[in-house]
């Protein structure tokens, strides 16, 4: 008898760590700032995440030197600069989310993303409607926050103020696998 | 008894991952952190630095040299009235090499040159500790002969063969050796070397993210004389220190340094002033870089 409740218990546990997480090495993350004299645009194909759907946790991690920007020294500049990349290598996001829906469900589901982003060494609050979609039994997260580099102690030096915009739009995709 | 403890466990198997558990599920995969931006510009002061405009980029320069401090200063506005310069424009063909031409006011020099880059410093899943270049220069002296005597075309001709080692230290600090060989094709009396070998020295501290200290020096290896009246007199080696100032597209450099060419084989190897007596010139270097051919952008996933 012992026995076998330690078998069941050890079988539930394990399901636990395994059955519910998805995972992904491949999230996109962008992010697009607009002024008048300049739009700049950098994306990132290597942002890695992990969706708990038991426990509706979420975290993210992406390395700021794998941003692509469409001129080189621009990217230079992002990480040598501005979120100083060899300092602060990875911007991360823990948090979890609510839904008023079943996402086990098939299905669009909208959800409230609330967490902790951390860029530049420096933590903020952030609080956003995304959705949530699973198909063929794997789940899409989609999304967009808006930051600003204040936010994070980036300091834009004056020179440059009109061409960095002060709120600068972050879109997520991310399609996870069951891990 | 065992039923709570069963509730216990299978409680505690449901929460017990936190947040920093499953960010430690994703693990750190291990990348190549190659070293940038180990100096501001391409070039330290006259020195080629250990970078190279990314694949697509073109960099024109204005290099300008006044006059010295120690001749009429004032007069000569600051020595503005005496000005030298050269105009440069490189293209960067791919991220490791990068091509370029330039015309130098003094000696009327033209030159072409190449600046390839065989290793990259890196750390993480490569270890490299030094980024390797190879860099040379053909130069082409214009100016008139003034001696009565049927020249050779090809007697106009001079090159520079350069390896560059550089090392980024830290954020801050970078540090590079560039054992250099010159090679005249002409020179004025039969004694004087045709080859000159030096080893430059340069290095850079920052002293904000924007703003960069350097400084360089182009030891001389090989007898290497003139002569003022007769007399053998030799040249004085390349000493210049300077400030980076970074802008946006643009690298504002500013120095003060004893030599005023900017050929290469002139300022590498035909420096007569020297500190000491005041053969001291204000000068900066200007770039302004222009994206021809865009990077690879990252396409947004279709779903």
């Amino acid at each position: 008898m012992k026995k076998f409740i330690l078998l069941v218990v050890g079988m539930m546990a394990f399901q636990g760590i395994q059955a519910q997480k998805y995972i992904t090495r491949s999230g996109y993350i962008k992010f697009y700032s607009s002024t008048p004299v300049e739009d700049i645009e950098a994306a990132s194909n290597q942002a890695s995440s992990v969706l708990d759907v038991d426990s509706k946790q979420l975290v993210f991690q992406v390395l700021m030197n794998s941003f692509q920007f469409e001129k080189a020294l621009m990217q230079e500049h992002f990480n040598e600069n501005y979120v100083e990349s060899e300092k602060y290598p990875k911007g991360t996001f823990t948090g979890n989310f609510t839904s008023n829906e079943d996402i086990s469900n098939e299905g669009q589901h909208p959800i409230v993303v609330k967490g902790k982003l951390n860029i530049h060494g420096v933590d903020h609050m952030v609080s956003q409607t995304m959705t949530l979609t699973k198909k063929a039994g794997e789940y899409f997260l989609q999304g967009k926050v808006v930051v600003s580099p204040a936010m994070f102690k980036i300091n834009i030096p004056s020179a440059v103020q009109d061409k960095i915009g002060k709120d600068i739009e972050v879109t997520i995709k991310a399609k996870y696998q069951q891990r | 008894m065992k039923k709570l403890l069963l509730y216990i466990l299978m409680g505690t198997s449901m929460f017990a991952f936190s947040q920093d558990d499953l960010m430690d599920l994703l693990g750190d995969e291990p990348t190549i952190d190659y070293a940038t931006a180990t100096f501001k510009g391409t070039r330290v002061v006259n020195f080629q630095s250990s970078e190279i405009p990314a694949k697509g980029v073109m960099q024109f320069m204005i290099m300008h040299r006044f006059g010295s401090m120690n001749d009429d200063y004032l007069y000569n506005f600051f020595g503005l009235d005496n000005a030298q310069i050269r105009l440069g424009l490189d293209y960067s063909i791919a991220n490791w090499l990068n091509v370029g031409l330039g015309r130098s006011s003094a000696s009327k020099t033209y030159d072409g040159f190449v600046k390839a880059k065989i290793l990259r410093q890196s750390k993480g899943a490569k270890t490299m500790p030094v980024s390797l270049l190879y860099y040379g220069s053909m130069n082409y002296n214009s100016q008139r002969w003034n001696d009565n005597i049927d020249h050779d075309d090809s007697e106009r001709l001079s090159y520079v063969n350069q390896v560059i080692i550089a090392r980024k230290f830290n954020e801050s600090i970078s540090f590079q050796l560039s054992p250099t060989l010159v090679h005249f094709n002409f020179v004025e009396t039969s004694n004087q070397p045709n080859d000159i070998y030096s080893l430059g020295m340069s290095g850079r501290v920052k002293v904000t993210n924007r703003i960069a200290i350097t400084a360089e020096y182009n030891l001389g290896l090989t007898d290497n004389f003139y002569y003022v009246e007769g007399v053998k007199t030799p040249y004085e080696d390349a000493l210049s220190l300077g400030v980076d100032i970074e802008t946006g597209g643009h690298v504002f450099q500013f120095h003060i340094t004893n030599s005023r060419g900017l050929s290469d084989p002139q300022w590498m190897t035909r420096t007569p002033g020297s500190w000491g007596n005041g053969d001291i010139y204000l000068g900066f270097n200007i770039s302004r870089v222009f994206t021809l051919k865009k990077p690879k952008t990252v396409d947004a996933p279709t779903f």
